[in-house]
């Protein structure tokens, strides 16, 4: 019973970190944020969070990340709260692995870059349920017994279904942020641990959105008769995809060329596949 | 009434879990709130302070290679920081060199290097913050 509790609430949470990554990200990549972070005063800072605050108290009205939302005033209130804190967090662990916010960062500095960053990751968080509610038409559950060939047939459409969706969402989100500076900016400070920890955060945040979040269509998928059936493999396969969009996309607006060394290729895909992986995440569960 | 009712139900089934991450979360924007007013109250209104130090000069390829670090030990966030490095061979600049810093909050300092092709040991090497302006 209390496991059971806990479960529904790590899957609410992580529901509402997912829709945070899916509205945040963006911004998450835009140098114009961090500098107006760098110089924000701290009243102006307490007026930002003030005016989040109110934003998520209203978007949870309607909205929210819970699964079973009961509309009283108190539930609005904490789940504003908690929308914020997620908001909070998810934005202050981007900040460290893109080493935005480093131990070298002043403390004021520091504040105002996650101020700013967690408004777009909190209202995601507030509206997780929109933004992570699949399809929603997953009545047509017949499952008839196919025959062999059939099912191959089915399979490999499931596959290409997944394949396409992952694409689809990762140029729409990864496609605003490859021809501006931030990835060569970004580029330049990393180094390997923090690509490693860029990759697996990659993976997990896809994770996260595509198998833990999603409640919709989360039967469906594990039914699912693709090549993909797997999460781990999905999550792997997709990410590759993602990983070679971001290259392809790269070079498609010449910030890489076919003469520049591979580390740099390596460093550029990576960073850019940390949005891919998230867009190629909200296009599969999208279908 | 059916509002703490509808409220009163839920809290029965859930109370560790929802009130723990409520607890939890309250603290996180608490804190957060905390740091702002801790670093509002700390704050230095003072105008910044620029200093700028050179580090040993390293020769490779027959480049010069000066390093210098500028720090910020003043309250304020000054911003495009411009520093000039001059390499003066018997009074007269024979090489100069800038760079300019996007940002440098209060206490926050920034690395670089200048390159001359002569050899500064002859000479003399000057390196100063010319300007910034206030964001």
């Amino acid at each position: 019973m209390l496991q059971q509790a806990w479960k529904t609430e790590l899957q609410d949470l992580i529901r509402g970190i997912s829709g945070g990554f899916l509205f945040g990200i963006p911004l998450m990549y835009t140098m114009e944020v961090w500098w107006i972070g760098s110089y924000t005063k701290p009243p102006l800072m307490l007026s930002v969070l003030a005016v989040t605050f109110l934003v998520l108290f209203l978007l949870n009205q309607t909205d929210g990340f819970r699964k079973n939302n009961s509309q009283s005033f108190i539930q609005i209130v904490t789940d504003s709260v908690e929308a914020l804190a997620l908001g909070i967090i998810s934005a202050a662990a981007i900040l460290i692995l893109l080493q935005e916010v480093t131990t070298e960062t002043p403390l004021d500095e520091t504040l105002g870059k996650i101020i700013f960053e967690a408004v777009p990751f909190s209202i995601g968080v507030a509206l997780a349920r929109t933004l992570i509610s699949g399809g929603g038409e997953d009545s047509e559950e017949e499952q008839p017994q196919l025959t062999g060939s059939e099912r191959k047939k089915q399979r490999y459409h499931a596959t290409l279904a997944d394949i396409g969706a992952t694409a689809i969402g990762a140029l729409f989100i990864a496609f605003n942020i490859a021809p501006t500076d931030e990835i060569p900016i970004l580029a330049s400070a990393t180094s390997a641990p923090w690509l490693i920890a860029v990759i697996l955060s990659s993976l997990l945040i896809s994770y996260g959105i595509v198998f833990v979040a999603d409640f919709t269509t989360q039967q469906k998928r594990l039914q699912q008769e693709g090549m993909f059936q797997q999460p781990i493999v999905e999550t792997v396969m997709s990410y590759v995809i993602s990983l070679a969009l971001a290259a392809f996309m790269l070079w498609f607006f010449h910030r890489l060329s076919l003469t520049d060394p591979w580390p740099m290729w390596l460093r550029h895909t990576i960073l850019l596949g940390l949005p891919a992986t998230v867009g190629g995440a909200a296009g599969r569960i999208a279908i | 009434m059916n509002k703490s009712k509808s409220f009163g139900s839920r809290a029965k089934n859930a109370i560790p879990a929802e009130w723990i991450t409520f607890a939890i979360a309250l603290l996180i924007v608490l804190s957060m709130i905390g740091l702002v007013l801790y670093t509002g109250l700390t704050q230095d209104k003072q105008p910044p302070v620029l200093e700028v130090v050179r580090s040993e000069t390293k020769e490779t390829k027959g480049q010069f290679y000066v390093p210098f670090k500028v720090t910020n030990t003043g309250g304020e966030t000054a911003e495009s920081v411009q520093v000039i490095g001059e390499l003066r061979l018997n009074g007269e600049i024979e090489e100069s060199g800038e760079q300019q810093i996007d940002f440098l909050s209060g206490g926050e300092s920034q690395e670089g290097a200048f390159i001359f092709t002569r050899n500064p040991q002859n000479g003399e090497i000057v390196l100063r913050v010319a300007s910034y302006k206030l964001p």
